[in-house]
Order: C-alpha cells, then sequence, then structure tokens
C-alpha cells in the first residue's frame, strides 16, 4: 500500500502566510491555531492507501497547555535560576557555572516535554477513523535519554546508534494504531551502516589536522610571536601561484570542504538512521517500509533553506526600496551616518510599535519561506517513500480510548521544543 | 459530475422525498475498525437525514442528521471532501461528489471551545503566577539573598553586569565602549572619594568608571561599581555637584541596591524568555539592560540614598544643595531633548527631592568645593 502525498505548495503558502499575519496581529496567540491549521493541512496530504491522515487537535486545549506550563516551569525556572546565580557568584564568583547548571537543569524537562509532545500528536491523529496513541513514560523516556547521553558522551559517539536505536525503540514499542502495538525490530548495530559518511568525514578531519600539527607544521616551531606568524603568511600570500606547495598556509583552506562533509554525515545518518528503523517496524499483520533517500534530504535542505533566504533578502531589499523612494535619500544616508533619527518625531512608543511589527514580519516571512520550501518537500518526499508492505492486519484493528491530556504540547511550547511543524 | 440517478428529479411538481446522490468513490469509516466500506447515498428531506447504506456490511446503515453534518477544515488536495457528524465525532464519511454538499446547511459552522471555565482559571493562573514571581516572590528572595552574597561574589556581579553594560550600548559586534583612562581626572575621582569617606583599599572598595557617551546618567552596580557617563561630567557646572551624584551612587552601594536589583534581574530574565520566546528574548535583554541603567529603584531607596549623599556631603564641608543643582540641571536640559533616559529625570517626585536637598542645606553655614579649580578642570577633561 502506497502513501500518496496531495497538497500544493501555493496552497501551503497561502494557508501559512494567512494565519502567519494573524499570528503577529495578536502578539503570537493566534500561534495555537496557525499550528493547528498547517497540521490539519499536512496530515491531510499524506494519505496511506488514499485516505488522509487527520489531525484532530485543538488550539484551545493547546492555549490551555501553554498556561498551565507557564505557570509550571516560571516557578521552576525563575526561583532556581534565582538560587542558581546567588551560589555561583557567592561560591565560584561567576556566572558561568550558574548558567551550565541551569542549562543541565532543563535538559530532562527537555526530553520529558519532547516524549509528552509526541504522545499528544500521537494521541490527536487519526487515519480511516482509528486513532494513534502512545503510551504514558515521559519520565521514563527523559531518564533513559540521559543516561543514553551520558554514554555517549563518555564514550566519544562511538554509541551513538546504540542511543539512537535505543530511544527510538522506546518510543515505537509504546506506539499505537488502534488496538494494534508498532513493534522496533532489528539490533541497534545495523544503524552503523548509516555513520559511513559521517565517519569518513572525521576521518578526513582527523588527517588534515595531524598534517598541519605534526606532520609539516603550519606554524613553524621557532616562530616566536604572533606577528612573526603572520609575517610568515604574508610572505606566502605573495607566492599565490604555488598554491600546489603543500607546505603553504593555503591547505587551511581544506578545512572548509571538510567541515561540509561533516554537515553531510550528520544530515545522511539522521535520514539514513530513519530509513533503516523504518524498514524494521512492524505491527501484526503490517509491515513498514522506507525507501528515504537521505542525498535528496540534504538537497531539500540545502536548496530549500537558499530559495527561502534569497527570496527573504530580496523581500527586505524591496521594503528598503520603497522606504528609500518614500523619504528621499538624504533621510537615508543621515540615519545611517547617525545625524538624525528617522522615527525622532514619533512618539516613542509608536516608532517601538514600528520597529517590532517590521521584526516580527521579517520572523513570520522567514517561517512562510520555510514551510514553503523545506517542510513541504520534505514532509512529501519523507511521505512518498514510506509503504505499508503487508496490510492483512489492518482488519484486526479496531478503535482506542481517548487519551485526555490537559496540558496538550505547553511544556514543550514553552521550551520552544515544537518549532518542527 | 454525473446527475443523480433519480428521475423523479426532471419531473416538474413537488420535490421528491428522496432524494439519491452518487456513491460511487465515496467511502465510509464507522470508526472502529480501518476497513474502508462502500456507501450508497440517499436524502430524506421530510426527516432531514442523509441516509448512508452500508450494503457491504452487517449494518444496514446510518443515519446523519443534515444540519449537524459538519466538513473538515483546511484539508490538502482539490478533490473530495470529509465529513463528520457530531451524533458520532468518530465515523468519517470521505465524499468524492460534492454535489450532495448543497443539502447540508450548517458544514461550516464551529464548535464553541469546551471548559471555558477551567481555561480563563487556568489563564488567570498563568498571569497571576507570572505577577507574583516578578512582582513579589523574585525580589523578596533577591532582598534576602543580597544580604549574604560575600563581597568577592558581589563583585565579579558587578563586573559581569559592567562588561554586559558596555557590550549592549556599543552594539553587537562592536568593542565595548571604551572607558576613559585619563590618569589626572581619574586621580580627581579618587579625591572626592576620600573626601566623601568613601570606602578605600578594602575589598568592598568603591571603583569610579567613566565611560565615554554622551548620556547625561550614572549607576552603581553591585561589588561597589560607581558608573558615570561622560555626558553627566559635561553637563555638571562645579565639581560639588558631580560629588553629589557619586555620594548618592555611594549610597546606593552601601544599601546594596544594585545586588538586589542584578540578583532580581537574574530571576526575571528567564520567565520573560520562556513567555516570549526566542526571537524576542535578545530584546528581552535589551530592555532589561536598559532597566539596570536606568534603575527605577523603589522610592524608598532613592531617597535612602539621598540622605547618605546629604550625610556625606556634610561631612565633607559641601552643600547638600548640590545634589538639588544638578537634578535641576538635569531637569531642564533634558526636559527639552526627548528619548534621552535617566533616572534622575523619569523620577516623578524629582521637584520634591531638589527641595529636599536645598532643605538639607543650613542656611547660615558657608560651605566649600571639594577640589580645587584646577582638579575639576582635570575632571573634564578625563575623556580626552
Amino acid at each position: 500500500m502506497d502513501v500518496w502525498f496531495v497538497g500544493g505548495r501555493s496552497a501551503l503558502f497561502w494557508l501559512a502566510l494567512k494565519s502567519g499575519f494573524w499570528t503577529v496581529l495578536t502578539l503570537g496567540f493566534y500561534r495555537f491555531w496557525m499550528k493547528t491549521r498547517l497540521r490539519r493541512w499536512y496530515w491531510s496530504s499524506i494519505r496511506p492507501g488514499g485516505h488522509p491522515l487527520e489531525y484532530v487537535g485543538d488550539p484551545w486545549e493547546k492555549l490551555l497547555g501553554f498556561f498551565i506550563a507557564v505557570v509550571i516551569l516560571t516557578f521552576y525556572i525563575g526561583i532556581v535560576n534565582l538560587a542558581l546565580m546567588f551560589v555561583s557568584f557567592s561560591v565560584f564568583q561567576s556566572s558561568f557555572i550558574g548558567y551550565f547548571s541551569s542549562f543541565l537543569g532543563v535538559i530532562p524537562i527537555w526530553f520529558y516535554a519532547q516524549y509528552r509532545a509526541r504522545r499528544y500528536v500521537l494521541g490527536r491523529t487519526r487515519w480511516r477513523g482509528v486513532r494513534f496513541g502512545l503510551e504514558k513514560g515521559a519520565w521514563g523516556y527523559a531518564w533513559r535519554a540521559l543516561l543514553h547521553w551520558v554514554i555517549t558522551i563518555c564514550t566519544l559517539g562511538l554509541l551513538w546508534p546504540r542511543m539512537t536505536f535505543y530511544l527510538e525503540k522506546y518510543k515505537t514499542d509504546r506506539t499505537y494504531f488502534g488496538s494494534a502495538t508498532l513493534m522496533q525490530g532489528g539490533r541497534w548495530t545495523m544503524l552503523y551502516r548509516a555513520t559511513g559518511p559521517f565517519a569518513l568525514a572525521v576521518g578526513l578531519a582527523a588527517l588534515l589536522v595531524f598534517w598541519l600539527v605534526w606532520l609539516e607544521p603550519l606554524v613553524p616551531q621557532g616562530a616566536k610571536s604572533f606577528e612573526e606568524v603572520v609575517g610568515g603568511f604574508e610572505a606566502d600570500i605573495d607566492l599565490m601561484f604555488d598554491i600546489l606547495d603543500w607546505q603553504r598556509p593555503f591547505r587551511l583552506f581544506l578545512i572548509l570542504p571538510v567541515l561540509l562533509m561533516m554537515i553531510y554525515g550528520a544530515v545522511h545518518y539522521r535520514f539514513a538512521s530513519k530509513r533503516i528503523l523504518a524498514n524494521h517496524k512492524h505491527s501484526a499483520g503490517v509491515q513498514l517500509n522506507s525507501s528515504l533517500n537521505a542525498l535528496r534530504v540534504s538537497m531539500i535542505y540545502v536548496l530549500g533553506t537558499t530559495i527561502a533566504y534569497a527570496i527573504l533578502v530580496v523581500g527586505i531589499m524591496a521594503i528598503a526600496g520603497v522606504a528609500f523612494a518614500l523619504m528621499g535619500s538624504e533621510a537615508l544616508v543621515q540615519s545611517q551616518l547617525g545625524t538624525s533619527d528617522p522615527l525622532g518625531d514619533l512618539p516613542r512608543w509608536l516608532s517601538i510599535g514600528v520597529l517590532a511589527a517590521l521584526y516580527l514580519s521579517v520572523f513570520l516571512f522567514w517561517g512562510v519561506l520555510h514551510h514553503a520550501f523545506v517542510t513541504y518537500p520534505l514532509m512529501r518526499h519523507m511521505a512518498l517513500t514510506l509503504s505499508l508492505l503487508n496490510v492483512a492486519g489492518l482488519a484486526q484493528v479496531s478503535q482506542r480510548a481517548r487519551d485526555e491530556f490537559a496540558e496538550a504540547e505547553g511544556f514543550a511550547e514553552a521550551l520552544d521544543l515544537g518549532a518542527a511543524i | 459530475m454525473s446527475m443523480p440517478p433519480d428521475l423523479e428529479s426532471h419531473v416538474a411538481g413537488p420535490r421528491p422525498m428522496r432524494q439519491l446522490f452518487s456513491g460511487i468513490d465515496s467511502t465510509y469509516f464507522d470508526g472502529d475498525t480501518p476497513v474502508p466500506q462502500t456507501v450508497t447515498l440517499m436524502v430524506d428531506h421530510a426527516a432531514q437525514v442523509l441516509e448512508i447504506g452500508l450494503p457491504g456490511s452487517a449494518v444496514a446503515g446510518v443515519c446523519w442528521s443534515l444540519d449537524e453534518i459538519r466538513q473538515l477544515e483546511d484539508t490538502a488536495g482539490q478533490e473530495g471532501v470529509i465529513l463528520r457528524w457530531m451524533g458520532d465525532p468518530l465515523a468519517r464519511l470521505h465524499l468524492a461528489d460534492p454535489y450532495i454538499l448543497q443539502h447540508m446547511p450548517h458544514l461550516k459552522r464551529g464548535a464553541p471551545p469546551k471548559g471555558r471555565g477551567r481555561l480563563a482559571a487556568w489563564a488567570f493562573a498563568a498571569v497571576a503566577g507570572v505577577a507574583f514571581q516578578i512582582g513579589v516572590l523574585v525580589p523578596l528572595l533577591a532582598d534576602r539573598l543580597a544580604e549574604f552574597i560575600p563581597p568577592a561574589g558581589e563583585r565579579a556581579l558587578g563586573e559581569a553586569t559592567f562588561g554586559q553594560i558596555r557590550q549592549a550600548l556599543a552594539g553587537t559586534g562592536l568593542p565595548p565602549l571604551p572607558i576613559c583612562e585619563n590618569q589626572d581626572g581619574l586621580a580627581v575621582l579618587e579625591e572626592m572619594l576620600v573626601g566623601l569617606e568613601a570606602e578605600r583599599g578594602t575589598d568592598a572598595a568603591i571603583k569610579v568608571f567613566v565611560l565615554d557617551h554622551e548620556m547625561i546618567n550614572a549607576f552603581a552596580l553591585p561589588g561597589g561599581y560607581v558608573v558615570f557617563f561622560r555626558g553627566m561630567i559635561d553637563a555638571a557646572q562645579s565639581p560639588n555637584e558631580i560629588a553629589a551624584v557619586l555620594a548618592h551612587e555611594v549610597g546606593h552601594v552601601e544599601n546594596r541596591d544594585p545586588t538586589r536589583h542584578a540578583l532580581r534581574s537574574a530571576g526575571s530574565i528567564g520567565i520573560l524568555g520562556l513567555l516570549l520566546g526566542d526571537f524576542a528574548g535578545g530584546a528581552v535583554v535589551l530592555f532589561l539592560t536598559e532597566q539596570l541603567i536606568s534603575a527605577n529603584y523603589a522610592q524608598s531607596a532613592e531617597s535612602g540614598a539621598d540622605e547618605f549623599a546629604f550625610a556625606a556631603l556634610e561631612a565633607a564641608d559641601v552643600t547638600p544643595a548640590a545634589l538639588g543643582d544638578i537634578f535641576e540641571r538635569l531637569r531642564d536640559k533634558v526636559g527639552d531633548t526627548d528619548g534621552v533616559m535617566s533616572h534622575f529625570v523619569s523620577h516623578p517626585t524629582l521637584t520634591s527631592r531638589i527641595n529636599r536637598a536645598r532643605s538639607a542645606a543650613r542656611a547660615d553655614a558657608a560651605y566649600g568645593d571639594i577640589v580645587s579649580d584646577e582638579s575639576w578642570s582635570a575632571l573634564k577633561r578625563v575623556c580626552d
């Protein structure tokens, strides 16, 4: 059974623009409606076997969830931050320890919120009238995730695939479609297949560092001061044609391609591991199959971000051009020189209002473009490459009870996690 | 679209009681099993219901009341619509032929939000919680903790805050606002501190800086930092006025007002960041920096610092009226240059503070100057 994807980009663009406009106009309160509407649209685009998914989340419950999270988190963040700052300055005479432990303290809540948000979204998703669901277990997820992170950091990332696998297994094994549970099969070692490009990039980076630091030192041992080193570089730059001379500082430019390779490696791992994991997910009588292409996903990210950014820059230039035409060149030059304040004649609250509106509009437009050129093609690719190999088990599935959920995804919203869609 | 295979509809006369529609490609889901069911569709005008026949199922069919049928919103794609019925929130009818929709009057009517009372209660709790935190709990805790923070910790807090303020005033990406370093000028400030009998040479000693900025302002930071802007020194007409401001700020330091203030903002900054989200967070930091500079201390803290200044000036044989003079000068000067923020000026009871400073001076006494005229001109050149 194939998955279709039916929505058009322009329809999404207008929906995102329209709801984003209301979000700015209502000082952000409409964002719960915006999120709901966009999810409804994306979900209804994804059609396994021609029947759309349905998102039944309610903006009001999201608003309620946000209020609940604010009540609980303000006390945590306000009082705890204050106490940490006090201890940090009293005992260590620096703010760093305070900030650091404040950051550490938020991490478990972060994992907790992540799981709760997933539970909420799955609990509000239906296909063919039947609900999905995720069992309770957010704190179990949080401490497991913490432990896996500690292990991963202690092994310098060598056991990263183990973390990916077990955290995904924790979530998948608790996922339901109606009465049917989903299961994550396979072993964690199978994810090493996805690490290829990243491992290669790390290897090259290590070689490069070895070469630059020990084999042919970039900074000669004899050089005493910073000036001498820079002077040495300048002498080298005169010999522009000697790029192929392997002892020159031009070797430094090799860092750039290696860095790009590492970024690609990270994206490749993320999506190739998703594909491998999906191919080992099954339920009684149903088997998932994914042919997600990590290279394609990288292209979507690169092209989508570039296009969105280009359009945004052109838009801002157009606004600046209109301002230039309206106010005349002198005003603009003067404001650049700081000799006049173009908003100086306005009352302070009005000029702040105008600037805030401009600032928010740029963010709004960036969000809309990101939806149209990154999220949309990504969702489409993920949907189209997914299929169900065997659907005999579907007839045995029956409905599950509604997951009542007072705080919805409030914690994720308050901690800025739910930014994906 | 195909015409309904109902021959009666072509006959002129009264509307048919029951009208058949095409169910081809339409599907019904009963809300229990994920198995699509083929349908026959008929509208019964007399009973105002949609009869959904389920030929392949053990159940004969279901009846949906026409005015309780709703269409799913924000659905992608051009073809087909999905209908739901308020009587059975789980069942869905995926409709291929939109011809039938004209018989359903309230397809797009929204549902009233559920649990308004609960929502209002939590909204109130959220606002009250934040207000209670920022207005009561954080200040209370900060005031208590400020008593216990050791001098070295206080100094570190002040140093960090001073760095942040210099950076914020210079703008992102630029080097921090320069400090004026003319030794003769700084020596005059030192001379004033000695004259005012401020604590010297210890851990808690007052450290005075001048920032090269035209703002007419001065502020105190935790750990004994007192910071003047160049604009303040330019605006003053006599060294006694600067000494008065210095004494006022030393009063804040002695009363630990800046430490309380810094601890308060450490508590509040996280809360505001939480509420406003990531992109507004930068604006919050800027706002709080301005708050630190314009330092709207409580009225009692201001009069406490004023009282301290009067006593210190009196002891140094300088008229306390100097504080009133510089306040008045600032009020006149800043009154016509809009937008300059100064905590002296923005304070609503400035006139009464001017009067209080004037009456603190003994009418019959002959006061002296805090430093000589040469020293005063050296101080004026502190940023050259």
